[in-house]
C-alpha cells in the first residue's frame, strides 16, 4: 500500500496512475484532479510538470508526451505506452474480491447473470494476483433493509423495521428515525429515535428483519431525552469470556467487582441467568430478588418432572 | 527528487516500449538521467529496479539470443503492466466499484481506494443505476486484515495471543488458510503447528499484535478446505429436545432442525455443538425455555440454577 512507500516512490506511483486517468478524462478541471489524487492544486502542477518532461529514449519533442494545463483544464496525447491502467497489487486485488463477495450475498438470486459476473470478476482478480486461497464473506444483513437504511438516512426520513430483540425475545414493529450507523465491539447498530418507545433506541443492524422508508415527514420530539439508567454493581465468580464480552470487560479476575450501567432491566436480568454461576449482581436489590425469583420458579419445574 | 522520480517513469517507458531485451549500456546510453561514473550509473540503475519491483512493476531479465552468453537485457512486458480483466461491461465496472466501496473506513480501505482509481482509468463508464444493491459497509473490527490475506498467500506462519473460553492467554502458532466473515465478526483459519490440525479463530478475540513469519518449508494446504464451511459444525454431535413457548425463543428456534407444535409450546429438535453454550442461550430466555432431553444438559442447567438462587437470595 501507497503508505509503506517513500515519498519518491508514491510519487513516481501517483504520476503513473495519472496517465491514464487524465487520458480517459481528457479535459478535466486540474482541481478536480488534484481532488481525485487527494493532493493539492499546487502538487498536482507539480506532478503534472514532472511527466511533462517525460517520455520515449530521445527526448525530443516529437518523443516527449504532450501534456496541456496552462488553461486550468488538463489534456494528454502522445502517450501510448502509459496510456492503460497499471495492474492490481495483492492488497487492492484481495480488497476487490473480498468486496464482491461481500456483494454477492446481497445480490437477489433470481439475478444469476450478476452473481455469474462476480464469479467470473473473482476468478480474473484471483488468478491476476496469483490468489489460490479463497475467502469467504457473508453480508450481515440483507439487502433490502441494508437499502431502505442508507435512503433513509440520506432523505432523513423516518422507517418502520421489524425488528428481533434479543433480550425482550420477540419481533416488534416500530416506527424509527434513524440518526447514524454506530460500531459497537465489532457489531454494528442503528441509533435511532423509536416512536413506539417515544425514546432513543439501538437497532442491532442484524436483527432488522424488515425495513421501509415511510412517506410521512416526522422528526424526534424536541423533548426526548435518555430513559432510565440502572447502574448495577457485579461480581465476577468464575471468568469466562462470555462474560468479558457480554459485560464489555476487557479482562475479568474471580472475586472482583465492577460497575455496569445499562437501560433495559431485562436485557440485565437475562444476562445475569445466562451467566449461570459465573457472576452475582450485588445491586440493585430488586433486580437482585427477581433473578433469584425466575430463577427459582425455574428450577421448580425441573424439580417436578 | 523530481530527477529522481523522472528517471524511473523514463525508464519505466523505455523498458514498456521496447520490443526487445535492452542491455545496460544501451538504458544508460538512451534513458535520461543517468549520469556520472560507471559505477555511479550502475548503483542508479540497481536502486531503480529495486523500487520499480517494490511498485509492483515486473521486470523481466533476459538475453537476445540463449545460444550466445550475451550481456543480460531488460524489459517490462506490456501484458503483465496493464490492468488486464478481459472485455469489461459497464455493468462489470460498477459492480467492481461497489465491492471498492465495501472498504471505506476499514482496512483496506486504500487499496480498494487505489484500485477503484485503476478501474476509473479503463475508460469504460459505469451503470450502477442497473444493480439492485447498494454499497454495503465492510466491518473488520480493527482486525489487521492485509496482514492476514497476505500471510494466507503466502503460507507464512503466524503467531498471535489468543483469549480462549475461559479467559487465559494461550500463544497459538497457525499458518492461516481461511478468512471468513459472519455477522459482523471475522475468523480466521488456519492449521494450528501444535495440533496439526484445522482451527478456526475469531480475530477480536485475538490480544496484541499478529507477528508474521516465514512459513515450514513442507506445508501442504489442507485438501477440500472451504472456509465457507467452518460455521456448518461437526456433523456428528448429539440432539437436544427443547420446549418453547409460542412466539419466543427465536434465537433457538434459528437452530432448530425441527419444530413440533404442543399447544401452547413448541417441541424443537436442535443440534448440540457446545452444551456450555447451549445451556447459556438455553438460560437467557427464562421461564420460556424448558429442556427436555438430554439428562446431560438438564443436569447442567439445574446446577446454574440452584447456584443462581442462592448467590441472589
Amino acid at each position: 500500500m501507497g503508505k509503506n512507500f517513500s515519498a519518491p516512490l508514491e510519487r513516481t506511483a501517483r504520476l503513473l496512475d495519472l496517465v491514464p486517468y487524465i487520458n480517459t478524462h481528457q479535459g478535466i478541471a486540474l482541481k478536480d484532479l488534484a481532488a481525485v489524487f487527494e493532493v493539492s492544486n499546487a502538487q498536482m502542477v507539480n506532478d503534472l510538470t514532472t511527466l511533462w518532461m517525460c517520455g520515449l529514449p530521445g527526448y525530443t519533442p516529437l518523443e516527449l508526451m504532450d501534456l496541456d494545463f496552462e488553461s486550468g483544464y488538463v489534456n494528454i496525447s502522445n502517450a501510448p505506452t502509459l496510456a492503460k491502467p497499471r495492474s492490481v497489487t495483492f492488497d487492492e486485488g484481495v480488497a476487490l474480491i473480498l468486496g464482491l463477495d461481500l456483494l454477492r450475498a446481497s445480490i437477489p438470486t433470481d439475478r444469476s447473470d450478476l452473481l455469474e459476473k462476480i464469479d467470473s470478476l473473482s476468478a480474473r482478480l484471483s488468478s491476476i494476483i496469483n490468489l489460490n486461497s479463497t475467502f469467504s464473506v457473508i453480508a450481515p444483513i440483507n439487502q433490502g433493509v441494508s437499502a431502505a437504511i442508507d435512503e433513509a438516512l440520506a432523505s432523513r426520513s423516518s422507517l418502520e423495521i421489524e425488528y428481533h430483540s434479543m433480550y425482550r425475545d420477540e419481533i416488534t414493529q416500530r416506527t424509527i428515525f434513524p440518526i447514524e450507523i454506530i460500531q459497537v465491539e465489532g457489531q454494528h447498530y442503528l441509533s435511532s429515535y423509536c416512536y413506539s418507545a417515544t425514546d432513543f433506541r439501538q437497532f442491532k443492524l442484524d436483527r432488522i428483519q424488515k425495513a421501509i422508508v415511510t412517506q410521512e415527514s416526522k422528526t424526534i420530539p424536541e423533548d426526548a431525552t435518555d430513559t432510565q439508567r440502572i447502574n448495577s454493581r457485579l461480581k465476577v465468580l468464575k471468568p469466562t469470556r462470555e462474560i468479558a464480552e457480554r459485560f464489555s470487560r476487557q479482562d475479568l479476575k474471580a472475586g472482583s467487582e465492577f460497575d455496569f450501567q445499562t437501560y433495559s432491566q431485562q436485557w440485565l436480568e437475562r444476562s445475569i441467568l445466562s451467566s449461570g454461576d459465573g457472576v452475582a449482581l450485588l445491586t440493585p436489590p430488586e433486580i437482585r430478588a427477581s433473578i433469584a425469583q425466575m430463577a427459582q420458579s425455574m428450577l421448580d419445574r425441573y424439580k417436578a418432572e | 527528487m523530481s530527477r529522481k522520480i523522472e528517471r524511473l517513469i523514463n525508464l519505466t517507458i523505455a523498458l514498456l516500449a521496447t520490443k526487445r531485451y535492452l542491455t545496460k549500456s544501451e538504458i544508460f546510453r538512451s534513458v535520461e538521467g543517468y549520469e556520472g561514473s560507471a559505477e555511479t550509473k550502475e548503483r542508479m540503475f540497481e536502486r531503480d529496479k529495486d523500487d520499480l519491483r517494490s511498485l509492483g512493476i515486473e521486470i523481466e531479465v533476459g538475453s537476445f539470443d540463449p545460444l550466445f552468453n550475451d550481456e543480460a537485457g531488460y524489459r517490462i512486458k506490456q501484458e503483465k503492466y496493464q490492468l488486464d480483466l478481459g472485455a469489461i461491461t459497464p455493468t462489470e465496472i460498477s459492480l467492481l466499484s461497489l465491492a471498492a466501496q465495501a472498504w471505506q473506513g476499514a482496512s483496506f480501505d486504500e487499496a480498494a481506494q487505489k484500485a477503484l482509481l485503476k478501474l476509473n482509468s479503463m475508460g469504460v463508464p459505469s451503470d450502477s443505476l442497473s444493480l439492485p444493491t447498494a454499497a454495503h459497509k465492510i466491518n473488520d473490527g480493527g482486525g489487521d486484515l492485509p496482514l492476514i490475506t497476505k500471510a494466507i498467500a503466502e503460507q507464512q506462519l503466524i503467531t498471535f495471543t489468543y483469549v480462549d473460553s475461559q479467559l487465559d492467554r494461550h500463544q497459538r502458532k497457525v499458518v492461516p488458510v481461511g478468512l471468513s466473515s459472519r455477522s459482523g465478526f471475522w475468523y480466521l483459519s488456519g492449521v494450528d503447528q501444535d495440533v496439526q490440525e484445522i482451527r478456526t479463530f475469531r480475530i477480536d478475540r485475538i490480544e496484541g499484535e499478529i507477528s508474521a513469519t516465514k512459513g515450514p518449508k513442507d506445508f501442504e494446504p489442507p485438501q477440500g478446505f472451504d472456509p465457507a464451511r467452518v460455521f456448518d459444525g461437526n456433523p456428528s454431535q448429539s440432539i437436544a429436545i427443547i420446549d418453547v413457548r409460542k412466539g419466543k425463543g427465536t434465537s433457538l428456534r434459528a437452530l432448530a432442525t425441527s419444530v413440533q407444535s404442543l399447544g401452547e409450546w413448541d417441541q424443537l429438535k436442535l443440534p448440540i455443538y457446545n452444551l456450555n453454550t447451549l445451556a447459556s442461550l438455553v438460560l437467557w430466555h427464562g421461564i420460556d425455555v424448558y429442556v427436555q432431553e438430554p439428562l446431560e444438559l438438564r443436569d447442567l442447567i439445574v446446577a446454574q440454577l440452584e447456584t443462581l438462587v442462592s448467590n441472589h437470595g
